[in-house]
C-alpha cells in the first residue's frame, strides 16, 4: 500500500502538471515540492535520481520502501501507486 | 467493447480544436493522449503569435484554456497511449495500453516532437546535462553556463527563456538564424547570449555523471571549438509522432509525415490526420488549430454519410 507520494516540480514544467492531473484523476493525494518556491531543495531530486530533471515522483510504501519515477511515465507511475 | 463516434489520437492544439467543433455538434468524442495535454505548445515558455492574446500567453496557460474549452462541450480526455489502429468493417479499432475500443472515425493529431542530434554523448548524458525542454529542466541551471543548439524560433525563444537561470549561453547555429524578427531583436539585446553562426554541434563530453563540454566545428575554418558548459539544450527541428502507424496502410512522405488529401483523409477510410503530424504542416499553433477545425468539419460530413450506411 502507498503511504505517501511527493512530487518535485517547477512552475513551468508541463509534465509536472500531467503527473498531478493523472494522480488527481485517480483521486490520489500527494505532496508537492515546487523547486521555484523552494530552490534550496533543488538538490533533493538530483540526489534521488542522478538526473537534472523534473517531475520526480517519490512513492513511499507502508514498509517505507521508496519508488522514484522521473518524468511523466504512466508505465511506471501506474503500477507504483496501485 | 467501448465505442465512440470519434477518437482523436493526441490532445494538442489541433486535437483540442477539433474536439471543440465535434462536441458542439454532439459527436461523441474521446481524445487519447500519451504525453502532455496541449502538446509541444505546453512546453513553450511564451506564445506571442496566436491571435486574441495581445500581450501573449504562456504555453502552459494556453494548453489549459484549450483543454477547458473542449471539456466544456463534453470532450473526454483519456491519459493513455494508442498502440495501433485497424479498420474493422465500417469501424476503426483503436488499440491502447489499457485495451481496445472502436470508433466510426479517427483523427490522428499526434503532432511532432523535438529531433535529436544523434551525436556522441547525447544519449549518455540525457537528463544529466542534455535536455530538450527548457521550461521543464531550465531551473536546474541557476548560475550555470549553457549551450543551446539550433537557430529557429524554438532555439532562440528557449535560449532567451534560459537566461532567467543561466549566467551565460552559447547559441550554436549550424547555418544562419531563422527565427522571427521579433525574437532576433530580443536576442540582439540580450547580453547573456553569444551567437556562434556556422558552428556545428559534434560531441557532448562529460565527467561520467555530468556534461562538462560541448565540441563544435566552425564550418568556415574547419576548426574544432570547445565550449565549457554545465548543460546543453537541443532545438534543431521537429519530427512527426507517427511511428505507431508504420504497420498500417497509412502513407507517409519521405520524412515520415502522414500524407492526406485536401480533405485531410488518410489512405485508411475513416481515418483523418491534421496538424504537425501531417505532410505539409507549417508547425504553427494557429495553423494547427485551423487544421483541427477543418478536420472536424470533414469528419462531420464523413459521419453523416457513415450513419446512413450503418
Amino acid at each position: 500500500m502507498v503511504k505517501d507520494i511527493t512530487i518535485y516540480t517547477t512552475n513551468t514544467c508541463v509534465y509536472c502538471v500531467m503527473v498531478k492531473k493523472w494522480l488527481g484523476s485517480k483521486n490520489i493525494s500527494y505532496n508537492e515540492v515546487n523547486l521555484d518556491v523552494n530552490p534550496e531543495r533543488a538538490q533533493e531530486p538530483v540526489d534521488l535520481t542522478g538526473q537534472l530533471a523534473v517531475p520526480v515522483t517519490v512513492v513511499t510504501k507502508d514498509d517505507d520502501s521508496k519508488e522514484v519515477i522521473v518524468g511523466y511515465n504512466l508505465a511506471k507511475l501506474a503500477p507504483a501507486v496501485a | 467493447m467501448k465505442q465512440n463516434d470519434l477518437i482523436i489520437v493526441g490532445a494538442g492544439p489541433t486535437a483540442l480544436t477539433a474536439a471543440i467543433y465535434t462536441t458542439r455538434e454532439d459527436i461523441d468524442t474521446v481524445l487519447i493522449e500519451k504525453g502532455a495535454i496541449g502538446g509541444l505548445i505546453a512546453t513553450t515558455d511564451w506564445v506571442d503569435n496566436y491571435p486574441g492574446f495581445a500581450e501573449g500567453i504562456s504555453g502552459l496557460d494556453m494548453a489549459d484554456r484549450f483543454q477547458k474549452q473542449a471539456e466544456r462541450f463534453g470532450a473526454v480526455i483519456e491519459l493513455d497511449e494508442v498502440l495501433s489502429i485497424k479498420p474493422i468493417d465500417k469501424l476503426i479499432a483503436v488499440s491502447t495500453t489499457t485495451g481496445e475500443r472502436l470508433a466510426k472515425a479517427v483523427l490522428i493529431a499526434t503532432g511532432s516532437d523535438y529531433k535529436k542530434l544523434g551525436i556522441p554523448g547525447e544519449d549518455t548524458y540525457y537528463a544529466r546535462g542534455v535536455h530538450y525542454c527548457a521550461t521543464c529542466d531550465g531551473a536546474f541551471y541557476r548560475g550555470k553556463r549553457l549551450v543551446v543548439t539550433g537557430g529557429g524560433n524554438s532555439a532562440v525563444q528557449e535560449a532567451l527563456f534560459l537566461t532567467k537561470f543561466a549566467t551565460h549561453i552559447d547559441l550554436l547555429v549550424r547555418s544562419t538564424l531563422k527565427a522571427s524578427d521579433v525574437l532576433l531583436h530580443d536576442l540582439e539585446k540580450n547580453e547573456k547570449i553569444t551567437v556562434h553562426l556556422g558552428v556545428t554541434t559534434d560531441e557532448i563530453i562529460g565527467d561520467g555523471s555530468r556534461v562538462t563540454e560541448v565540441i563544435g566545428t566552425d564550418i568556415r575554418t574547419n576548426k574544432k571549438i570547445e565550449f565549457v558548459t554545465d548543460g546543453v539544450f537541443i532545438f534543431i527541428g521537429l519530427k512527426p509522432t507517427a511511428e505507431f502507424l508504420r504497420s498500417t496502410a497509412i502513407e507517409f512522405d519521405s520524412i515520415g509525415f502522414i500524407k492526406t488529401d485536401e480533405n485531410l483523409r488518410t489512405a485508411i477510410k475513416g481515418v483523418f490526420a491534421a496538424g504537425d503530424v501531417r505532410s505539409g504542416a507549417t508547425m504553427q499553433v494557429a495553423s494547427a488549430c485551423g487544421e483541427g477545425a477543418t478536420a472536424a468539419l470533414r469528419i462531420r460530413e464523413y459521419l453523416e454519410g457513415h450513419s446512413q450506411k450503418v
